[in-house]
């Protein structure tokens, strides 16, 4: 008992680097994610077309291959353009380029549900914001986005666990500098040491499960308050779908 | 210019470039047995969920949920070890003497005798089991949804029959859950291609690992430099590939999907 506290004690700081990663990726890829998903819906064949192959590319590829090809593409970059500039310490950091890759994945995933939950907007309510009169800006603003988020919620919240779950694969792909080791790489150098892969796996295990059903109570408070005009509020239950 | 052309078909014909290509064979073979396999695990799983048997649900609805809620990759590390350590656990528990013990001084195994070597080809078997045992517990909750999909009326029908609960499950429910699974099996699918990326992570020189030796920057004391660091080109062939592959997989399935779904139901097929 006392060995399995001990064992949480020294994941603690792991963990930190798994949430940065998950934390500092989400909101810029929410935010990438709106503008795809328009993209990917606009009239224009030119972005329509660029929305549609980013997100098909970064859908249809490992996690883990993109991130060993964005990171020797920073590295090949290194002598020409970082150095000269002084800012390899920090382009070539995992704690930069970690989040930015998982930024560019989770893009398109939350991208794919966004367009999803576009085509489903009830079509006549944006035929009456129309005929009110009311511009493309307000359309979206009043009407587009809050039945939207509505309808992406669930599997938006879904899509944030398995981000939260990729980040365990951060570190098998970008050098691990110093202290800074994630539950995964921690779980890995203890298991080297004792051999014993029952406890600490579990315990990493044990982290991982213990943010997603954080992650999945926070959503459903969030997504309590999204639906509070409804008269039976649904909640969010703990359970990862198959999609991604 | 045609010089040119016979340097690069050289190139990239040498040796170990002709390795590189070889080792696309251990994807495909994980990412085919460990698909299989998921299948099987998920038909278990179901059919666990499903039980009448309070103990057998709990399992089912366990192991479905809990290999969910945690990353494919610590599953897809942890159960080749564990088995490994199991494995040897047994045989130390036969062969080891306490002089053996005594002479150990790792942790582990338990003695030098108990040591199970493990090469490519067992790494690749455990990692196609563990990917199955983690998609599996994807495709239990596929199955599980198909199988209450199947219309009330054709197993009312089978029981009118005289069917017994084994005939009706096997000749007529499991039969015609396939139809309502195949969108979610498609998409475990998917995901175990993706996850074919992560067989380097044990140890077998996949795809992945030869990229990076290929392409890591050349030198040979007679020449020189042969070539730089070339790393994120051999990762875009890779990138490309995995696509290509999605995109094969995905016409694939929508043929299967159009045919199984012949006379059945519309909303299968568009």
């Amino acid at each position: 008992m006392e060995r399995f506290l001990d064992e949480l004690a020294l994941f603690a700081p792991a963990v930190v680097f798994n949430v940065y990663f998950a934390a500092a990726s989400i909101p810029l890829g929410f935010v990438c994610a709106i503008f795809l998903a328009l993209g990917k819906a606009s009239a224009n064949p030119l972005i329509s077309r660029l929305s549609r192959g980013y997100i098909y590319a970064f859908r249809g590829s490992p996690l883990f291959i993109q991130f060993f090809m964005l990171y020797s593409l920073a590295l090949s970059f290194n002598v020409a353009v970082w150095k000269p500039m002084g800012l390899s310490w920090f382009v070539l950091h995992p704690l930069f380029i970690g989040p930015l890759v998982l930024t560019l994945n989770t893009a398109a995933y939350t991208a794919e549900i966004f367009y999803g939950a576009l085509r489903a907007v009830p079509r006549g309510e944006v035929e009456a914001a129309r005929a009110y009169g009311m511009s493309r800006v307000q359309q979206f603003r009043h009407v587009i986005w809050p039945n939207l988020i509505r309808l992406a919620w669930p599997a938006y919240t879904n899509e944030v666990v398995f981000l939260f779950h990729a980040t365990a694969i951060v570190y098998f792909a970008l050098p691990v500098i110093g202290q800074q080791k994630d539950l995964m790489v921690t779980a890995k150098e203890l298991f080297e040491r004792d051999y014993n892969a029952f406890l600490h796996f579990s315990v990493a295990a044990l982290y991982f499960l213990a943010v997603s059903l954080v992650v999945f109570f926070l959503f459903g408070q969030v997504y309590r308050r999204l639906m509070r005009h409804m008269p039976a509020a649904p909640g969010l239950r703990f359970a990862p779908k198959w999609l991604r | 210019m045609s010089e040119d052309l016979t340097f690069w078909l050289s190139y990239i014909t040498n040796g170990k470039h002709l390795t590189w290509y070889a080792s696309f064979q251990f994807t495909i073979f994980a990412a085919v047995l460990g698909g299989t396999l998921a299948v099987v695990f998920g038909l278990i799983g179901a059919t666990l969920k499903n039980s009448r048997l309070l103990p057998l649900r709990l399992i089912g609805t366990f192991y479905s949920s809990i290999v969910r809620g945690v990353p494919d990759v610590l599953f897809f590390l942890f159960f080749p070890l564990a088995f490994e350590q199991a494995v040897e656990w047994v045989i130390a528990s036969q062969v080891c003497t306490p002089d053996m013990l005594a002479a150990q001084s790792a942790a582990w195994p338990p003695c030098k005798e108990a040591n199970w070597f493990l090469g490519t080809p067992e790494y690749l078997i455990l990692a196609s089991v563990s990917l199955g045992l983690v998609y599996g517990a994807f495709t239990t909750n596929v199955i599980h949804g198909a199988l209450r999909s199947v219309p009330k009326g054709q197993l009312e029908a089978a029981r009118a029959y005289g069917m017994s609960a084994g005939q009706l499950l096997w000749r007529v429910h499991i039969r015609q859950m396939w139809v309502y699974a195949l969108p979610g099996l498609s998409n475990v699918w998917m995901l175990i291609i993706k996850a074919t990326s992560l067989l380097s992570l044990l140890q077998i020189a996949d795809i992945v690992l030869w990229a990076d030796r290929l392409g890591a920057p050349n030198f040979l004391p007679a020449v020189g430099l042969v070539h730089e660091d070339w790393r994120w080109r051999y990762y875009l062939v890779l990138f490309v590939f995995y696509i290509l592959v999605t995109l094969l997989s995905e016409k694939v399935f929508e043929a299967i999907m159009r045919r199984a779904g012949r006379g059945i139901l519309s909303e299968v097929r568009d």
